[in-house]
């Protein structure tokens, strides 16, 4: 049978179209709207006028923007060298032969995740609560600790860093066990052969191979903090908290976008997130290229 | 792969059980569809508000008249739905009952982008503004047009420990000001262990309380939102209130504590008489009597102590009203229904009797029904209590700048508090100048907010408003 040849040159297009009809609908249309609005002051959809870049250069003059860029930096920072390395160390204990009942407490540890994070929220701050909060009277009764000790009140990240490691070190431990059953066994071996120092297998052997799943898990809960919302929303009855320290970048586009209506000021917030993120994912690109050049 | 015999032979099977489920679940789905209920639709917070009001719209449905009919949604929902409808310019509920801070949100755009309809002429013209209290209308105001019929009062009252002030031989009749209370109520204070955290507060007060901070400065004079619509916060009452309470809460001889509202680590305080007294409005008898059970009997209420001898002796926390949509189809049928159900005294007298709250209606406060003693107060007449203080409300202007003041508010209190941790030998009248400061700095952030907005300041009187 001989093929139309217009017919061949369509048919890409003709079978991407679906792909592209909703790409360019629900995610370029969008993108390219929310730079336009970002120009714009509004309220609602309806009413808007055009305000220049005044968005962005009010948002440099916003402390509660730079509140909640610090705050959301500091629990990406808290997710990165805190929860990732207890993750991993979590993972390398349970891919240990050695251990008794591997299984269960990969269940054990991997649960928390299936929780969902409401809930999580709602039973931190009742463990969290002052004089009557299961952590305060725990480390009262073991090492004296102050029963009025504010974590909701002065400690919010902390508080809130606690929480997620709670429920996501078991989720990124998942990663790191997958990444460590591919090390190669015949590399592990002879590394055996070279050296009995555990630390110099991990850092010659183990860590090289891991190194791809290790930067895109950071990159995962880079852009997860980011998008920490939930958690202090709940956390902090629908607020930032006393002096905006539980108040992250998409609360505050959340506030100024769909509480006071304008969804200029949020895309601005929206588009410097996105900038933030980008930058995040192009540096994780250069630093794994250079790490597996090296 | 080539499929193994038993693989394909359980194909078919699987496609018809795969079929099967989506046509039951398609089904099912059909069956399950909520049918649209006829005539206006009115939403409501409350699950008690629905209850109350059920016999009254069933009245007005069987009297032949366009039928409304009542839901209950979660306050979130309810302000994310009818935000989406006013700025989308749809209707989504015809009738909206909203506590305050929900709809001063509707009030950031410009005036003829309200998504309520004005009812000042109605209110006008029907002489409601003279039957129904002047305070309540104030938060459903804004530059000087009013968009909601009010549901409520809400003056503040102190509950207290009874059975633990009483048994001690003090008489609470003789505390007029804050001072007063403070040194009448002192030897109560105990500390068993001799630390500087006391075992027992006089008062239930931390820069956290949002809502009676609020409320304390209301009552001093000062205040979040001027009658302009601009933040207030400056105001040198509200930094001699803010100084008082760091002072109690962190200075010397700390008398205030924190008792969270609204959860079980609160109560539970309340119930150990961690604090000895805590700011009750109207509404909160109701949740007291709920959730707090065992405190039957033990509790009384009392006037809030004034800042100065003859100052005023309430405030006020919360707020409900019910406004019309400016999209709705048929607003006289509705302004008419709005009134059959906020101005009967009928639906007046349960509202007290079954959620303790007392009509915004000033010819309803002869009811009776006020007056019956009140066994969980210890006998107390608790409605006449609260409808004597009634009159003595203070304005509350709003604004959808007033949550961010609020919020403001409580940042300044919460870093006066560490001011005040930092020098714990410190007085209210030390305090004070830390006081001025950061709320100077709240007032030029909120400021910042309002001139930023081109659609609610064009409007407003800006001399002396910074």
């Amino acid at each position: 049978m001989r093929r139309d040849p217009g017919t061949g040159r369509f048919a890409p297009w003709l079978l991407l179209a679906p792909f592209l009809a909703v790409f360019l609908l629900f995610t370029i249309y969008p993108a390219l709207s929310s730079v336009w609005l970002s120009t714009r002051q509004t309220f609602g959809p309806g009413v808007s006028v055009p305000v220049g870049l005044s968005n962005f250069t009010s948002l440099a003059h916003d402390p509660s923007f730079w509140t909640a860029l610090r705050n959301t930096t500091v629990f990406a920072l808290g997710s990165v060298f805190i929860q990732l390395p207890l993750s991993l160390l979590l993972a390398m204990l349970l891919n240990r032969p050695d251990i008794r009942g591997r299984a269960f407490f990969r269940v054990v540890l991997f649960s928390p995740v299936l929780v969902g994070v409401v809930f999580v929220a709602m039973l931190f701050s009742v463990l969290f609560e002052k004089r009557t909060g299961l952590v305060n009277r725990v480390l009262n009764g073991s090492v004296g600790w102050d029963l009025d000790f504010p974590w909701l009140d002065t400690y919010v990240m902390p508080a809130l860093i606690v929480a997620s490691l709670w429920q996501y070190v078991g989720f990124n431990m998942i990663y790191f066990l997958a990444a460590l059953q591919n090390v190669p066994k015949e590399l592990e071996e002879a590394s055996m052969m070279d050296t009995n120092a555990a630390w110099k297998r991990f850092r010659h052997v183990t860590l090289p191979a891991i190194i791809p799943v290790g930067t895109f898990v950071v990159l995962l809960s880079i852009i997860g903090s980011f998008q920490l919302f939930e958690l202090p929303y709940i956390l902090m009855n629908g607020t930032g908290g006393p002096e905006d320290r539980g108040l992250t970048l998409v609360m505050y586009l959340y506030q100024t976008g769909f509480q006071t209506g304008d969804l200029g000021f949020a895309s601005a917030i929206g588009w410097i997130m996105a900038l933030v993120l980008i930058g995040c994912a192009v540096g994780q690109r250069v630093l794994s290229r250079r790490a597996e050049r090296a | 792969m080539k499929p193994t015999p038993s693989t394909a032979s359980s194909r078919p099977v699987a496609a018809a059980l795969i079929g099967a489920i989506a046509l039951i679940s398609s089904a099912l789905t059909l069956t399950l569809e909520t049918p649209d209920q006829a005539g206006a639709k009115m939403w409501t917070f409350a699950r008690l508000h629905h209850e109350i009001y059920a016999p009254a719209i069933k009245q007005w449905n069987a009297s032949g008249k366009p039928p409304v009919s009542c839901s209950v949604l979660g306050i979130q929902a309810i302000e994310q739905r009818m935000l989406s409808s006013f700025l989308s310019r749809t209707t989504s509920a015809e009738l909206l009952e909203v506590e305050r801070r929900i709809a001063a949100r509707a009030f950031a755009g410009p005036p003829e982008a309200i998504g309520f309809l004005d009812l000042t002429d109605r209110l006008k013209s029907e002489g409601l503004l003279d039957r129904i209290n002047g305070p309540s209308f104030t938060p459903w105001t804004s530059r000087g047009r009013i968009y909601g019929l009010p549901h409520d009062v809400h003056p503040v009252m102190l509950g207290y420990r009874a059975d633990i002030i009483e048994a001690a031989g003090i008489d609470v009749s003789t505390i007029e000001t804050w001072d007063d209370f403070v040194r009448v109520l002192e030897p109560l204070l105990m500390n068993a262990d001799g630390s500087r955290r006391s075992d027992r507060y006089l008062l239930n007060l931390w820069e956290t309380h949002m809502d009676a901070l609020e409320a304390l400065v209301l009552q001093a004079g000062g205040g979040v939102i001027a009658e302009s619509g601009l933040p207030m916060l400056d105001d040198p009452i509200n930094a001699r209130v803010l100084a008082q309470v760091a002072a109690w809460g962190h200075g010397k001889d700390p008398i205030a504590a924190d008792a969270p509202y609204f959860n079980a680590s609160g109560n539970q305080l309340l119930l150990d008489g961690f604090v000895l007294a805590s700011f009750v409005p109207d509404w909160m008898c109701n949740l007291w009597r709920n959730e707090i059970p065992q405190l039957s009997g033990k509790v009384k209420l009392m006037p809030l102590p004034a800042w100065e001898p003859g100052g005023r002796r309430t405030s006020v926390w919360g707020g409900t009203m019910l406004g019309i949509s400016r999209e709705a189809a048929n607003p006289d049928e509705l302004w008419e229904f709005a009134k059959h159900l906020y101005l009967s005294p009928e639906l007046s007298r349960r509202l007290f009797l079954e959620g303790d709250i007392i009509s915004p209606v000033r010819e309803f406060w002869n009811d009776p029904v006020y007056d019956q003693p009140d066994p969980f107060f210890m006998g107390q007449a608790r409605g006449r209590l609260f409808v004597g203080l009634a009159d003595d409300l203070p304005p509350r202007h709003n604004s959808p700048f007033g949550a961010m003041a609020v919020e403001r508010l409580r940042a300044a209190a919460s870093e006066l508090a560490r001011v005040a941790d930092a020098t714990p030998e410190a007085l209210a009248p030390d305090l004070l100048p830390h006081a001025s400061r950061l709320l100077a700095e709240a007032q030029a952030d909120v400021m910042r907010h309002v001139r930023r907005n081109r659609f609610f300041n064009a409007e407003l009187p800006r001399d002396g408003a910074e």
